[in-house]
């Protein structure tokens, strides 16, 4: 089966995201010889700077990093990426139809939303805590919570229907989707990731901006650190280089690329479950592991990003950020500015249910929709943009979604323990695979440190 | 029964022409008439004879379902609607009417002219009746201008973006 024309390393890592990444610089350290492939013609994966000019950006892929993700906070400072704190210390603005309120703190301004949103919040609390991080199926109730939808779940104590539309403003980025779209064994376990081994998870920590996973932000951008770890690697990162086939035998994998072919002791496949679900197989994936692939979606999300001279709203003690409810198309908006505070940025989730009302709109009708929402919250000089951006991450060929993998009713109970199963001589990587902070940062930094400490240990 | 006539008037700051565009596109209702929840059925481009239907606000928390046939279309001047739907008023009509101005500035600017016209059976209930719905149809026809201005102002590249 080896190929005259391939060439010859330790391990194959086929994605060059944080997880990728990770893992490859873990193995150089360790001694092996890696290759890094990465289909697009960037690393990073869901991590992307935009560039505002004059050497600023900022983040139109994943960006916030906050207390317990040390493994992704270590791995910043290893790599000389500062942090800065992201929220602006002034007001926050609560919109309901269409009516704007200002207020102070974390909790929104809303007596008749609060009882049913405490109601939840202790729910979920105590429901996450029983929930074990590294094997949710495994939970007590385990089927009964993964054969309901979490909204389904939430809507068994409600009181007036705020607490899922509160909740599902969080999920709309979180998800890249609602309440509905996952099981509740799914959402409580993702929440059960929201800490470490010693801190156990939390709604609050999850949704939490300072104090939470939104507290910080990288200096030069999230993309940076993936660039420093690509720059460290020194020359084996292949860009352009998408996977189509990867085959094993009794002497080792042959991976087949677009730049080429690789003959490897081992591989490490970093990428999305669903898109590792679509490589060719040689012999065929676990048919459990490819099914619970295919059952691993990414949710639908667009970031959208308005560009200003300055951060007008600051001066008007705004901090930028919103939480919009009944019907904007943008649900949750943060202050996105550089950390020297200029140019001005204003960052808007358009995500699940609203991504699919507005997708496929004309882009300037699109703009228009996302601008008033952000004028709701800042006001008319919202519609004063320098530039605007949009980030649609379902049309990454390689990605196809996002933020993170979604399972709906049924996979955890039956496909679960197959999640990060090694299959002969190729090992799994990736936020998806992590017990702690899945989906985030952190996730990616875990899941590649793991498995390439599981592949040194098989080798 | 008795007729009733609303009307109110603004300035929307486009030029006629492109708040003719936005206003004849019947999918786009909920995005700016602010009785309009929700555009669930629409043909696009209004053409004379098509229909779209709506989920309506009514009165305070009360909601209905209404389907509007395009009854007259004059380019760039005029668009006029039937609708049902909005029990008990009966033969509701909304007007669009355009007319190109010159701003202050000297900008093309379109002076707007929204009419609802309907009838209210119920004898003396129904007069009751529409002085307590008429000050709430009003100021949403004054609304859903100042929504459309919004909508056209937020879809124009500012001279820098």
């Amino acid at each position: 089966m080896t190929s005259t024309h391939s060439t010859r390393v330790d391990v194959v890592v086929i994605g060059a995201g944080l997880a990728g990444l990770t893992a490859a610089r873990e193995l150089v350290a360790a001694g092996r010889s890696v290759a890094v492939l990465e289909a697009r013609d960037r690393v990073g994966g869901r991590l992307l700077n935009h560039d505002l000019g004059d050497g600023q950006v900022t983040e139109i892929g994943g960006q916030f990093v906050g207390p317990t993700q040390d493994h992704i906070l270590a791995l910043a400072k290893e790599v000389g990426v500062a942090t800065y704190e992201a929220a602006v210390p002034c007001e926050r603005v609560y919109v309901r139809d269409g009516k704007a309120r200002r207020f102070a703190g974390h909790t929104p301004p809303d007596l008749l939303a609060l009882p049913d949103m405490g109601i939840a919040l202790a729910r979920i609390g105590r429901a996450a805590g029983k929930v074990p991080p590294a094997a949710p199926w495994r939970a007590p109730n385990a089927r009964d919570l993964d054969g309901m939808t979490y909204e389904t779940w939430l809507r068994k104590a409600e009181v007036t229907g705020d607490a899922v539309d509160l909740i599902n403003i969080f999920l709309n980025s979180a998800y890249g989707g609602e309440a509905r779209d996952a099981s509740a064994l799914f959402s409580l376990w993702y929440v059960s990731t929201f800490g470490d081994e010693i801190h156990p998870g939390t709604m609050e920590r999850g949704t939490g901006t300072s104090g939470g996973a939104q507290d910080s932000r990288f200096v030069g951008g999230s993309q940076l650190v993936a660039t420093r770890l690509a720059e460290e690697l020194d020359g084996r990162v292949h860009l352009s280089a998408p996977v189509r086939r990867i085959s094993q035998d009794a002497d080792g994998v042959t991976v087949v690329s677009d730049a080429g072919d690789w003959r490897a002791d081992r591989v490490i496949v970093a990428v999305p479950p669903l898109l590792a679900s679509r490589i060719v197989w040689d012999p065929l994936l676990p048919p459990q592991q490819d099914q619970l692939f295919q059952r691993l979606p990414f949710g639908t999300l667009m970031k959208c990003v308005a560009v200003y001279d300055t951060p007008f709203w600051r001066a008007e003690g705004l901090s930028g950020m919103g939480l919009l409810r009944g019907g904007s198309p943008i649900r949750e908006m943060f202050d996105n500015s550089p950390p020297d505070g200029g140019p001005g940025v204003l960052m808007g989730f358009l995500g699940g249910k609203e991504w699919r009302k507005w997708a496929h709109r004309p882009a300037g009708e699109r703009r228009g929709a996302v601008l008033r929402s952000f004028a709701q919250v800042v006001g008319e000089r919202a519609y004063d943009t320098v530039d605007y951006v949009e980030q649609d991450w379902t049309a990454e060929q390689w990605t196809r979604g996002g933020p993170t993998s979604v399972a709906a009713p049924g996979v955890l109970t039956e496909y679960g323990e197959w999640l990060g199963r090694a299959f002969g001589r190729v090992h799994w990587a990736g936020s998806e695979f992590s017990p702690y902070w899945n989906g985030f940062m952190d996730g990616a930094v875990r899941s590649g440190r793991h498995t390439a400490t599981e592949l040194l240990h098989q080798s | 029964m008795t007729k009733f006539h609303v009307t109110e008037r603004a300035v929307v700051d486009a030029p006629v022409e492109r708040v003719w565009e936005v206003v004849s596109r019947t999918d786009r209702y909920a995005e700016w008439v602010a009785s309009a929840i929700e555009v669930t059925d629409h043909h696009g481009i209004a053409a004379l004879g098509g229909t779209y239907a709506e989920r309506n606000r009514t009165l305070g928390p009360l909601r209905t379902d209404s389907v509007w046939t395009v009854v007259e279309i004059d380019p760039l001047r005029r668009r006029v609607d039937a609708g049902v739907g909005f029990a008990p008023l009966k033969e509701v009509t909304s007007i669009f009417e355009f007319e190109p101005v010159r701003s202050a500035d000297g900008r093309e600017v379109t002076r707007m002219t929204y009419k609802v016209e309907y009838v209210i059976g119920l004898g003396p209930l129904g007069l009751l009746l529409d002085r307590i719905q008429q000050p709430g149809m009003r100021a949403n026809m004054r609304t859903s201008m100042a929504n459309l201005n919004t909508l056209i102002r937020s879809e124009t590249l500012s001279v820098r973006g």
